[in-house]
């Protein structure tokens, strides 16, 4: 109870933080002069009585709060409306691209986040090495540099000079640029909290005991981190969201990132508005599920 | 005065991150400084004898896929490059800054709603932000910096409180106030002071992530608009065309990463020589 209590304000938030995107969303996508059923009529011939018909089947009739509301209702009924530009119901187009995506940013993310560790670990253990400089590079590395302009690099020189990827749907490169770009901005602040937690007197005491260097680390420095790895990677969600949207777009591959810009470029507001609020509330699930886990790492939080 | 933190007591050491900078903004500056001291030729004007032709006489960079001159865009797109993350980070500066420090300062509800705003910020990624704007405002440099700036102004905004609580506790700020001075008072001359080095050096952090932000807006399609040149737009332009026409892609994509490379260097020296964040970025 003590655990969930505090969380349920969390959730309160989260729900209203939904909330609050769905409508700004809604509320700026109304706002655009010019709807889908004028993109198609100036494609060809509509009639007023047409036109007026196609609005209303697509929702585009009534003023802005009630089209809000019943779009709201059709939404919790699992009906996000008609792709104005294929007819085809949003949702399955949604649910179709969500599995590319979420595979896709899950094995750059998981990547990211086992590169950073062992970078960190081994950045701890070897001061001498060349291993907190790499940590260093990487970092800058992963600020500085697009993720686009890394992976234009690699089609340029795995693709069309070496000849050893194919340029389009290719998976290898982008997940490698997007990890690479995750484990940069995770293993810098993973080493600073690292060298701080093995300060600590029950790590000290440990390493007094005799107990092997890597065992120490392991088993009493990265526990004390991981919350503050966990809120990391919550922070990172951001960068995975955008990097993934960008590799897509790059690689041409199939996911919820070449969905939204092909409605962007197509003015196909009912998708690009599912394709935002699925985004954010998966963003705003995430955030949860890290806060949770949190509250379970750090007994402080739980008080 | 802002000075007291600035003017830190201690020489500036040339350290080699400074001076990789430094040369690295410089090497970016190059075709817009060989622009101004050369002239040049019009950066949209294509010529359709020329497509794709490789750097060499009348043009020292190349032509891309429209016959353009790379280096006249490329000196063209330094300003549009630059301007519109610097935009974007001084809209982020004011929105985080004097917003957040208004908010702070008139305490309650006003507080409570603008940091439920910055939160709410915090949690969208750039790119969605960018794609409201682009889709409410159209495509332009103006949404653009709209977007970066909502994006960043969280940041400083957290500076501002961290600033504001820190100073608000002290004990010369209850002095002054049991001396009757006013809430705007204090802010104006205990807190803005406090809080200049740390906006500084948050600027100088924020920059090359607006410059790679914009880079990559542009590069999707949601940034300015397709005939200006900027750099990101460059490489989006030039992608397909990548097999008969490398250097056409090659010469913004080094342009760019030495800028936000050599920025990125400037800012850590900054942090590293004020470090205002260092404990206050902790979650």
């Amino acid at each position: 109870m003590k655990l969930l209590l505090p969380f349920a304000t969390s959730l309160l938030r989260a729900v209203a933080m939904v909330a609050a995107i769905s409508f700004v969303t809604f509320l700026l996508i109304r706002a655009v002069p010019g709807d889908a059923v004028d993109v198609m009529a100036s494609q060809g011939d509509l009639t007023t009585a047409q036109q007026a018909a196609m609005r209303a089947e697509l929702g585009l009739d009534g003023s802005v709060v009630s089209q809000f509301s019943r779009w709201v209702g059709q939404a919790a009924q699992g009906d996000l409306g008609r792709s104005a530009r294929f007819g085809k119901p949003v949702v399955g187009m949604v649910a179709q691209s969500i599995p590319a995506t979420l595979g896709f940013a899950g094995a750059a993310f998981a990547l990211g986040l086992v590169l950073a560790l062992l970078l960190a670990i081994g950045a701890l253990l070897a001061p001498r090495s060349p291993l907190p400089a790499l940590v260093e590079a990487i970092n800058l590395w992963s600020i500085a540099v697009p993720s686009f302009v890394a992976g234009m690099a690699a089609i340029l020189v795995f693709s069309l000079w070496l000849g050893w990827l194919p340029v389009i749907g290719n998976m290898v490169a982008p997940i490698v640029i997007l990890g690479l770009d995750i484990a940069g901005q995770l293993a810098k602040p993973l080493l600073e909290e690292l060298r701080e937690a093995r300060l600590a007197p029950h790590v000290r005491a440990a390493r007094a005991r005799g107990i092997a260097p890597l065992a120490v680390a392991l088993r009493h420095v990265l526990p004390k981190a991981v919350p503050v790895l966990l809120a990391l990677s919550s922070i990172c969600l951001a960068s995975l969201i955008g990097g993934t949207m960008t590799m897509e777009a790059l690689f041409g591959l199939p996911g919820l990132g070449s969905l939204v810009l092909n409605a962007v470029h197509g003015r196909d507001y009912p998708v690009l508005q599912a394709v935002i609020i699925v985004l954010a509330l998966g963003v705003v699930l995430i955030n949860l599920a890290a806060e949770l886990a949190r509250r379970l790492a750090d007994p402080r939080m739980r008080a | 005065m802002s000075g007291a933190i600035l003017s830190r007591p201690g020489r500036v050491a040339l350290s080699p991150r400074l001076l990789a900078g430094i040369l690295l903004v410089l090497l970016a500056l190059v075709p817009a400084a060989l622009r101004l001291l050369l002239g040049g030729v019009d950066p949209l004007e294509q010529d359709l004898m020329a497509l794709n032709l490789p750097p060499g006489d009348g043009h020292p960079l190349g032509t891309d896929h429209l016959g353009r001159d790379v280096l006249a865009r490329l000196s063209a797109g330094t300003a549009l490059t630059l301007g519109t993350g610097a935009g974007g980070a001084l809209l982020a500066a004011g929105l985080g800054g004097a917003l957040g420090l208004l908010a702070l300062s008139l305490g309650g509800v006003v507080r409570g709603v603008a940091f439920a705003a910055f939160d709410l910020l915090r949690v969208l990624p750039g790119v969605l932000l960018a794609l409201l704007t682009a889709v409410a405002l159209g495509q332009g440099g103006g949404p653009v910096m709209l977007a970066l700036g909502l994006s960043f102004a969280p940041l400083f905004a957290e500076v501002a409180r961290a600033t504001h609580e820190r100073e608000m506790a002290a004990d010369y700020v209850a002095a002054a106030r049991v001396f009757g001075l006013g809430r705007l008072a204090v802010l104006a001359r205990h807190v803005l002071p406090n809080l200049a080095g740390p906006m500084v050096t948050l600027f100088a952090i924020v920059l090359p992530r607006c410059i790679v932000t914009e880079s990559v807006l542009s590069f999707l399609g949601l940034g300015v608009s397709p005939d200006q040149p900027s750099w990101g737009r460059m490489i989006a332009d030039a992608s397909g065309y990548a097999e008969d026409a490398p250097h056409a892609v090659l010469a913004p994509m080094l342009a760019l990463s030495a800028l936000t490379l050599g920025l990125s260097l400037l800012g850590e020296h900054a942090r590293r020589r004020f470090d205002p964040l260092a404990r206050e970025r902790r979650p």
